[in-house]
């Protein structure tokens, strides 16, 4: 098992009350499924993400991560948790604007402490699989809104993690550019990479195997993905 | 995280904001400027004190005859003062306790004549012994010794200046000059020495340059007063030992010089290590303000460092919460803002110290102040703008690496 949650809550102090945010989850997640997380906002699905990511931490219950209690895990142990097992990939790129396609795929392999050469190579491969071996040396704020997402995925591949986190990865792309991201997650899925996608839109959770519906801190469903959509 | 990788990233931010990293050295800038201007002042002050000093011997006590007018020599010479005599330095020799040396010197103000070219001199009679003690040196020939004291030998030593207007080519060396109706052969000529240019004590500015030398024995036979109230010889040198036996023994000195000068207050007593340390203890006062002062620019100027790193950090959050993201540790993010505000401090440091050296090269240049630079003076004032760096992007440095990375990487 690649995942294991068990009887996970996450509560926010606001003031002297404390908010529940998770009520209590439990979701088993294998290596190379394709799942979706869904839900309404406030479902609290951004905050399972967090915690999924290892930005965040639970109030109570377990995460087992390739059967490392995540829960018990102090900062530093999280940050390398991030650096080798997440890709992260956000629906605003988050790319690093003073830096180009090379230094901001690099970026990770920097807090591996690999050499530089290294880190170039494996950057300009991470870049080819992505299709921008073109445009290494461009700015973030030279490329359009795909491209910086294509970027976003070679950082995010570039240390082989364990998962592929994407939050709402189409959501600041039309929908062209979004096909075809979503084309590029296909075919890294068929390639054997884990993926978690969360997203507030049917039609993105379509391109899933899986779908989880999360309502007000709680699986409210979880099955396969009858509607399951292959792009060509 | 590699170090390389972090230095490189600072470098990058001060040339990506220019303008921005200017204004945060500036502080560093002219903190680090003022600390070496300083310093190289209060240095160059501490060795024209020194030079000045050392010209009269560090280890010797000066007796001098004061200068009177006529009427007042002879009210002191019905008082039965002889003024200052050989006598006097024999007893002073026997009596005072850790004399080295002793050296007796009359002097007379004269012209100077070679063939047809003359020049206005002092004439000044000595013992052997006042080379080594006053650290004179020849440039040619050689001083008077004992032969030409105890022989009355009519020779002569030439101080720079006078060698100078006198012998454009020829070697001065055994030509004859004319000192009143004396010929005398000249046995050397003196190095230059600087301007004596402050009046210490009794002894008066002058050029030691167009100084003349000549045997004491011979000065005062073969030579006229000016005056027959004039006492044997004008100054007496005394070299002591040990330099913190200088005060004791000018006491000593005193009482003998009293009593033989039938306590006629026509004497004075110069202990040029003691008029030294004093400049030294005043100067100290003046060092440390000059200090403090720079020291409070180079506070300002930390001060500014923290107040843009602070200001960095709020405008990096997205940054931060991206580097944790991807992997980051807190160390690593805390290194490299505080490699980023040690990179502005060295820089702001290296501008400083090459703005401070040109600094005090003006100083030097269009005041009559002399300045030195000490290599340390660099060295501390270089390390300081690399403290200042560190412990002033310390802070900073810490809130960055405290920011949560799920707030952070939202941050908008």
């Amino acid at each position: 098992m690649l995942i294991e949650i068990k009887d996970l809550k996450k509560n926010y102090s606001l003031g002297d009350a404390e908010i529940p945010v998770i009520h209590g989850i439990n979701l088993n997640i294998e290596k190379n499924e394709y799942v979706a997380i869904m839900g309404p906002s406030g479902s609290g699905k951004s905050t399972l993400m967090n915690i999924l990511g290892c930005l965040d931490t639970a109030s109570s219950g377990h995460y087992y991560f390739n059967n490392v209690d995540v829960s018990t895990l102090d900062d530093d142990a999280l940050s390398i948790m991030r650096n080798k097992e997440i890709g992260f990939i956000f629906q605003n790129f988050n790319l690093l604007p003073r830096l180009n396609a090379i230094q901001n795929v690099e970026l990770p392999l920097i807090y591996t402490g690999t050499p530089g050469a290294e880190r170039r190579e494996r950057a300009l491969q991470a870049l080819d699989r992505v299709g921008l071996s073109d445009r290494i040396n461009h700015k973030p704020s030279e490329l359009s809104g795909g491209q910086r997402q294509r970027i976003a995925v070679a950082r995010a591949l570039i240390t082989n993690p364990g998962i592929l986190l994407a939050d709402e990865p189409t959501g600041a792309l039309d929908s062209k550019t979004g096909v075809e991201i979503m084309r590029l997650f296909e075919e890294l899925h068929a390639e054997g990479n884990t993926i978690i996608l969360i997203t507030h839109e049917q039609e993105i959770a379509n391109y899933a195997l899986r779908n989880i519906f999360l309502k007000d801190g709680k699986i409210h469903s979880d099955r396969p993905n009858p509607l399951k959509v292959t792009i060509n | 995280m590699q170090y390389g990788e972090n230095i490189r990233l600072a470098l990058q931010g001060l040339v990506d904001h220019k303008f921005r990293s200017f204004l945060t050295m500036l502080g560093i800038i002219f903190g680090v400027a003022s600390v070496i201007t300083m310093l190289s002042i209060g240095e160059g002050a501490k060795r024209e004190a020194i030079a000045k000093y050392q010209d009269l011997g560090v280890n010797n006590i000066i007796i001098r005859e004061k200068s009177l007018s006529n009427e007042e020599l002879e009210e002191i010479r019905a008082k039965f003062s002889p003024g200052l005599s050989i006598q006097d330095a024999t007893v002073i020799k026997e009596i005072v306790p850790g004399v080295e040396r002793i050296a007796s010197q009359a002097e007379k103000n004269s012209e100077v004549r070679y063939n047809d070219k003359s020049v206005k001199s002092t004439v000044i009679g000595i013992t052997p012994d006042f080379s080594a003690m006053m650290n004179y040196k020849v440039q040619k020939g050689y001083f008077i010794n004992d032969k030409h004291y105890s022989e009355r030998l009519k020779v002569c030593v030439l101080g720079a200046g006078v060698a100078a207007s006198f012998f454009k080519n020829e070697d001065p060396i055994g030509q004859l000059v004319k000192i009143d109706d004396q010929w005398l052969e000249v046995i050397g000529v003196l190095e230059s020495k600087s301007l004596f240019t402050e009046t210490v004590g009794e002894l008066a500015a002058r050029d030691l340059n167009t100084d003349v030398y000549v045997p004491l024995s011979l000065f005062l036979n073969r030579f006229t007063r000016e005056n027959v109230l004039t006492s044997e010889i004008q100054q007496i040198t005394v070299q002591i030992n040990k330099s913190d036996k200088l005060v004791e023994a000018s006491k000593i000195i005193n009482e003998i010089l009293r009593r033989h000068h039938f306590n006629n207050d026509d004497y004075s007593i110069v202990i040029p290590f003691e008029l030294l340390k004093q400049e030294e203890k005043e100067r100290q006062i003046y060092n440390f303000l000059l200090g403090a002062i720079a020291a409070i620019s180079l506070l300002v100027g930390g001060i500014g460092i923290m107040n843009i790193m602070l200001a960095t950090v709020m405008e990096r959050t997205r940054e931060i919460g991206i580097r944790r993201a991807v992997g980051a540790r807190k160390v690593d993010i805390m290194s490299q803002f505080v490699t980023e505000s040690v990179a502005i401090s060295i820089t702001g440091g290296i501008i400083g110290v090459l703005f401070g050296i040109v600094l005090s090269l003006l100083v030097t240049l269009f005041t009559d102040i002399t300045t030195f630079i000490q290599p340390y003076s660099v060295f501390i004032a270089f390390s300081f703008s690399v403290i200042v760096g560190v412990s002033f992007g310390y802070l900073p440095a810490k809130n960055a690496a405290n920011l949560k990375p799920v707030d952070s990487i939202r941050y908008e």
